[in-house]
């Protein structure tokens, strides 16, 4: 019943382990069938904790439809690369797995996919067809050591027969096998990117899917259209754009298809930012002469002002769990460094200690907030820009990119797992490009060419 | 810190120690173009005189016999024991399931979503930090802990059942469980208790 693991202390990159103390441990299950009159089980452990070993077979096509194999192939690679970009999972190549492909449980034989070479834990397999213009997809995640009772999850998706819809029954199937196997956390595979693309003179909005599929463009303005910001219901987007007035911040209802109507004002009015609740924009704005961060409702009355010193005050961002605290970029003692405060102002609290910090996103669970720095700024001891994630309560920093070049705009994935940001290796702002990475600085992969800046990823 | 964010991490450590580099990434370098100066005539080198490789003659690899390959028999029992902790768990379990004693209807919570005792076992293991436990009076102990996962999959009622002997053992088995949000809703049932052991084993 019980079998004997050796593991040692995994030196994790950036970090220093305590000692080097290998651990031994016992990995022991025991099931009770009742326990003070409530169902219960009872498990021993540990450490070492691997990854979920997960294997996505390719899906079996049951029409003859032409358009079947292509749609098919678009699917199989886009639930493949949503579980290998999830961060949570061991994923099995591709080249591991058996040759069969199962297309329901009664075709699957899971000791051959829980044997070596794919040695998985658990495996997603389906079938993919077309029906009378309908594209009808069934999804099966089965757990490959458990004989009597595999199955975890089973799923029928129906949509039209398009490429897009493909794709997004692979991200909705991707997000629920991430939702049960994460412990309750949901994916971020239908979450969408926002960001301005650089087009000559002009710089228009953008949107694409997380993984820099599908991108099109929001606006087409003919003008400089800076730092987009998705409500977090998704239903608008509020951007910056220099118009006759200078910079104005403008809103684009997503579910209209046009602009809407969002009051200007005087001055430079620049990086709106949502509130959690949806009803409120802080941006920041000269109309006193000062750049300073105001707070409006979302059509750009009852204007207040909340922060009161001299030196500009830009880029706020609020706490997305609580709404109560806005974090910013003061240049009130100097060069502009990261601070924290009160939606009413109060209990200003700076967070970096030197160098040239700018655009600040904020943690999902409230609990980081990501930055660009500089932390040498300046002649003499010139140094790069990169993305840092702090923590708030301790002050504590990590930095996440070095080497790479200029690095700016980071923002958070709504499961606090994934950071967006922008890059340009020579540091030209043409060639800047949107990169995501997990939290922790691994799995770097660009998601467009050159032309991209300023992301922001939606909220849900 | 990088054990706070929301990933899984491999094994956790306290992180006091120095967490980056001290270097900050250099600023890009710009150099000026320099225009190559031509090379002086006693640069060009000779050449040198030609001569044929010397060629050696392959040797022939003689071919190896051809032998009749024994054909292994199929195991008859389970293969367990050999394979990562999450696997062992769920070995655990099918010995569990293929002995006699566990009919069809006496199925427990255990057998029917073992992906979520998984799911339990590996977040409580993750968020463990054995480097909270004092190794001098924790090596080689155990400690059992009990806790009810409610609907939502959000543990309560976390106590200690069995006390190794080493307080810093038992809490930090506590501090385990009680760092950990959420397994996820419960697949079937509102409420079930689970009982987890920790063990500290020296090498």
């Amino acid at each position: 019943m019980s079998s004997l693991k050796r593991t040692s202390l995994i030196r994790r990159a950036g970090l220093y382990c305590f000692g080097p103390i290998p651990v031994l441990f016992t990995v022991l299950f025991a099931m009770v069938s009742t326990l003070h009159a409530q169902e219960g089980f009872k498990t021993e452990t540990s450490s070492g904790v691997t990854n979920i070993r997960i294997a996505v077979a390719d899906f079996k096509p049951l029409s003859t439809d032409p358009q079947t194999a292509s749609l098919k192939t678009t699917f199989d690679a886009t639930l493949y690369s949503d579980l290998a970009n999830a961060g949570i999972f061991d994923i099995v190549s591709k080249s591991l797995l058996p040759q069969s492909t199962p297309g329901s449980p009664a075709d699957i034989s899971l000791q051959q996919w829980a044997a070596p070479p794919s040695s998985a834990a658990m495996v997603a397999f389906g079938s993919f067809a077309i029906q009378s213009d309908k594209i009808v997809c069934s999804g099966y995640l089965f757990d490959a050591k458990n004989l009597q009772y595999p199955q975890v999850l089973a799923k029928q998706y129906t949509d039209v027969v398009t490429e897009d819809a493909a794709r997004q029954i692979a991200h909705r199937f991707a997000d629920e096998i991430i939702f049960r196997l994460s412990g309750g956390s949901q994916g971020i595979a239908e979450t969408k990117i926002y960001y301005v693309k650089i087009a000559g003179p002009d710089k228009e909005i953008w949107e694409m899917d997380y993984d820099g599929a599908n991108q099109h463009a929001i606006t087409h303005l003919g003008t400089v259209s800076l730092s987009p910001r998705i409500a977090p219901d998704n239903s608008r987007l509020a951007f910056s754009s220099l118009g006759r007035d200078g910079f104005q911040i403008r809103m684009y209802s997503l579910i209209l298809g046009r602009m809407v109507n969002f009051s200007s004002t005087g001055g430079t009015n620049l990086s709106p930012a949502w509130a959690p609740n949806g009803k409120d924009l802080a941006f920041s704005s000269s109309r006193t002469g000062d750049p300073e961060i105001w707070i409006t409702d979302v059509n750009g009355s009852l204007a207040r002002r909340i922060t009161s010193f001299r030196g500009p005050d830009v880029s706020p961002v609020f706490n997305p769990r609580t709404g109560s605290q806005i974090a910013w970029i003061s240049g009130r003692t100097g060069l502009p460094q990261l601070y924290i405060m009160d939606t009413d102002g109060s209990a200003v609290q700076r967070m970096t200690d030197g160098g040239y910090a700018t655009s600040p996103s904020w943690s999902p669970n409230g609990q980081f907030l990501a930055f660009a720095w500089d932390r040498k700024y300046g002649p003499g001891a010139p140094g790069g820009q990169d993305i840092y994630v702090m923590e708030i309560a301790t002050k504590r920093w990590i930095q996440l990119t070095h080497d790479t070049g200029r690095c700016d705009f980071p923002s958070w994935s709504p499961d606090g797992r994934h950071i967006v940001y922008a890059n340009t290796a020579d540091g030209k702002a043409a060639h800047m490009k949107i990169w995501t990475m997990l939290a922790d600085g691994t799995q770097k992969r660009a998601l467009t060419g050159a032309g991209g800046d300023m992301p922001n990823w939606s909220w849900k | 810190m990088v054990s706070s964010l929301p990933l899984p991490p491999t094994q956790r450590t306290l992180d006091t120690g120095v967490l980056t580099s001290e270097a900050p990434s250099p600023a890009p370098v710009i150099s000026k173009e320099r225009t190559e100066p031509p090379p002086s005539p006693k640069e060009i080198a000779i050449p040198e005189k030609i001569t044929k490789p010397i060629k050696t003659a392959d040797k022939p690899t003689p071919t190896p016999p051809k032998h009749v390959q024994p054909v292994t028999p199929p195991p008859t029992k389970a293969v367990t024991g050999e394979t990562a902790g999450i696997r062992i768990a769920q070995a655990t379990m099918e010995l569990k399931n293929g002995t006699a004693s566990v009919s069809v209807e006496d199925r427990t919570f255990g057998e029917r979503f073992a992906y979520y005792v998984n799911i339990v076992n590996s977040k409580v293991a993750q968020n463990w930090y054995t480097a909270e436990a004092d190794p001098k009076a924790s090596l080689g102990k155990s400690t059992t802990i009990v806790f009810d996962i409610n609907r939502e999959g959000v543990p309560e009622n976390v106590r200690v059942e069995t006390r190794s002997g080493s307080p810093t053992l038992d809490l930090s088995a506590m501090r385990a469980v009680q760092r950990v949000d959420g397994f996820g809703p419960l697949p079937q049932g509102n409420r079930i208790t689970v009982e987890y052991t920790f063990h500290l084993h020296p090498q």
